[in-house]
């Protein structure tokens, strides 16, 4: 029942170099390796006239043990034999696939029921299978992996053909391994780009000629270019400012004649011109791309605008802030200079003459006494009100509740108090509330000719809200006078927001929102 | 010479029981010029603070337009606030307003 591994008729020759040519355009024509195997192995079984075929690979992270990954059957009743191959895991030296793994060699089992080492000798069997061969795929890294054929009669073995299949291991390997670094080069560029169309920052790469290689997504939405429309084009005309392109081409060039890397991996901050026109300012990193031959440049850039208004609006509130604690102070030296002092000075020169005139003019010492009494009264008070102005202790002490009532009681046009918390509130938040009350009020009282006005303070949603409302004359402005951008300064320091509404034709309306916590 | 009325009141009350004979008061800069001229007082006492030109450019005034009377400079603030410009254009001397006094005046117009 022995036969030869070649079918009945045609020359021996003729069918290698047939299955030569046959594996061969299987591999120019295909690029996936999942696609190659189950061809290969059909190709290769039809040929030679043998019933089945499979492809052993290392398991992925066991190097050491070998599973099933790819089978080809002449016809159905070979499909549980299929099966118990896919599901059978060997060692390396174990089984057939596993010895050629271990000798690098292919290997010839002329009936497999006689052989010692074939863990799936009774499935083939029972399959009807005998004869077995087995080659390995290697290239230049090693082995790979190891292709199987087993027909339903038992041969002999065949130099040639094991021959011939040593050959096709070694292209079957190659290919293999090309097609897997393919692979994995494609995966890796396909990775490369979504992180530069992902990036939130501009990302622009020129060449040794400034021309432009790459201009990612977030470079074309903050310049307004389509990428495929400058690509070549040189990057000074398309994003630098007409005023600086001289000295940045200057530059450029120096870097590239000296090898002095002045600029290169530092933040920068320049100008940015956009497809429009337009100026703005950008912050810039460059580096250059160690590649032999010439080099690339990788430049990261982000527009900075906002930033930038952001930093000077904090300059800005700043300097606000120092300016009015330097008129605060000025304001309390004037006050105490021309109320208190003049007062007590004149108070001293006149006690000095009640006391010249306490012996020879009894009435007169008398009348000055009582007027220096009336005066030390007034001084007092002058001081009083003083105080209050740098802070109101009652505030501090008692709360905000009894603070407004005393603002009210010295107000010299009815307020109410329509609202009040009913419990203490974090102390900056009450100050806040206090002065914006306090200069509200004033304002209606100096600026707006006001006859009533109405105040309240509610706690709600995690925020305090203050309105304060007054009947006068409408057409107040929160961005002139440095009064109330002082409060909108204040609130805003505590993250909170001042509303004004005031019409020319009467009334005004202060409304003030602080975030709790 | 001093805008605050109660002042000049109570000073000239004092400095009249103490022996002086006031000739004349003035609220402003130019005032003060105006009555130095015409009223040609021996001393004539100047508040520093005034509201339309100061103490000190009323003196250099004075002082440029050949007025014999000596002047001397008062105020609220003390002689430390000003420093040696307090002396200038032949100011005879500077004396803080709840210390004034006849004497006061005598010594430094000696």
């Amino acid at each position: 029942m022995s036969t030869t591994g070649l079918p009945e008729g045609g020359q021996a020759g003729d069918r290698f170099v047939a299955t030569e040519h046959a594996v061969a355009l299987i591999l120019g024509e295909t690029a996936l390796v999942a696609e190659a195997y189950p061809r290969i192995l059909e190709a290769i079984a039809n040929s030679l006239a043998w019933q089945f075929g499979a492809v052993w690979e290392t398991v992925p992270g066991a190097g050491n043990l070998l599973h099933c990954v790819e089978v080809w059957c002449s016809d159905e009743r070979l499909t549980e034999f299929a099966r118990e191959s896919r599901g059978t895991v060997l060692p390396v030296g174990t089984g057939l696939p596993g010895r050629v793994w271990l000798s690098g060699r292919p290997a010839w089992i002329d009936d497999v029921r006689g052989d010692t080492n074939f863990p799936r000798a009774h499935a083939a069997v029972t399959a009807g299978l005998h004869a077995a061969f087995c080659f390995p795929i290697q290239s230049a890294r090693g082995i790979t992996g190891a292709i199987e054929f087993l027909a339903n009669d038992s041969r002999h073995p065949d130099d040639e053909l094991l021959a011939t299949m040593e050959t096709l291991g070694s292209q079957i390997g190659q290919f293999v391994e090309r097609s897997r670094a393919e692979l994995a080069a494609h995966e890796r560029e396909a990775r490369l780009a979504g992180i530069l169309d992902s990036a939130l920052d501009c990302i622009i790469t020129i060449d040794d000629r400034g021309r432009v290689l790459e201009f990612n997504p977030a470079a074309e939405r903050t310049f307004g270019y389509r990428a495929d429309d400058i690509l070549g084009l040189e990057m000074a005309e398309l994003i630098v400012p007409p005023a600086l392109r001289e000295e940045h081409r200057r530059g450029f060039l120096h870097h590239l004649e000296s090898g002095e890397a002045r600029l290169l991996d530092r933040r920068i901050e320049i100008v940015g011109m956009r497809a429009d026109g337009t100026e703005f300012p950008v912050e810039l990193t460059i580096t250059r791309i160690p590649l032999p031959g010439r080099p690339l440049f990788t430049g990261f850039l982000r527009d900075i605008t906002e930033r930038k208004q952001a930093e000077q609006e904090l300059r800005a509130s700043r300097q606000r802030l120092v300016e009015a604690q330097d008129t605060e102070r000025r304001r309390l030296e004037r006050n105490l200079h021309d109320g208190a002092q003049q007062r007590l000075v004149s108070l001293a020169l006149a006690l000095r003459l009640a006391r010249e005139r306490a012996v020879g003019a009894p009435k007169e010492a008398r009348d000055l006494l009582e007027q220096a009494a009336e005066e030390l009264t007034l001084a007092l008070g002058d001081l009083r009100e003083l105080a209050r102005g740098i802070h109101p202790a009652i505030l501090t002490e008692r709360g905000l509740g009894p603070a407004l009532d005393a603002v009210v009681a010295r107000s010299s046009f009815p307020v109410e108090l329509v609202a009040l918390p009913a419990e203490r509130l974090p102390e900056p938040i009450e100050a806040a509330a206090y002065y914006v009350i306090c200069e509200a009020l004033a304002n209606a009282a100096k600026h707006a000719n006001a006859s009533a006005a109405t105040v309240g303070v509610v706690r709600s949603d995690g925020r305090v809200v203050v309105e304060i409302a007054d009947d006068g004359i409408g057409g107040a402005d929160a961005t002139k006078g440095s009064g109330l951008r002082g409060l909108a300064d204040r609130v805003e320091a505590l993250d909170g927001a001042l509303e004004l509404e005031s019409e020319p034709t009467g009334g005004t309306r202060l409304r003030v929102e602080i975030p709790l916590g | 010479m001093d805008d605050d009325r109660r002042f000049r009141e109570i000073a000239r009350a004092l400095l009249e029981a103490e022996g002086f004979v006031v000739v004349g008061e003035a609220d402003g800069g130019e005032a003060a010029l105006a009555a130095a001229r015409e009223l040609e007082p021996d001393v004539v006492l100047l508040d520093v603070h005034l509201p339309d030109i100061d103490g000190f450019v009323v003196a250099e005034k004075l002082a440029a337009g050949g007025n014999r009377a000596a002047v001397v400079l008062t105020s609220t603030r003390d002689e430390s606030d000003f420093g040696p410009a307090l002396y200038r254009n032949g100011v005879r001397g500077f004396v803080p307003k709840n210390e004034l006094s006849a004497e006061r005046i005598a010594t430094l117009c000696r």
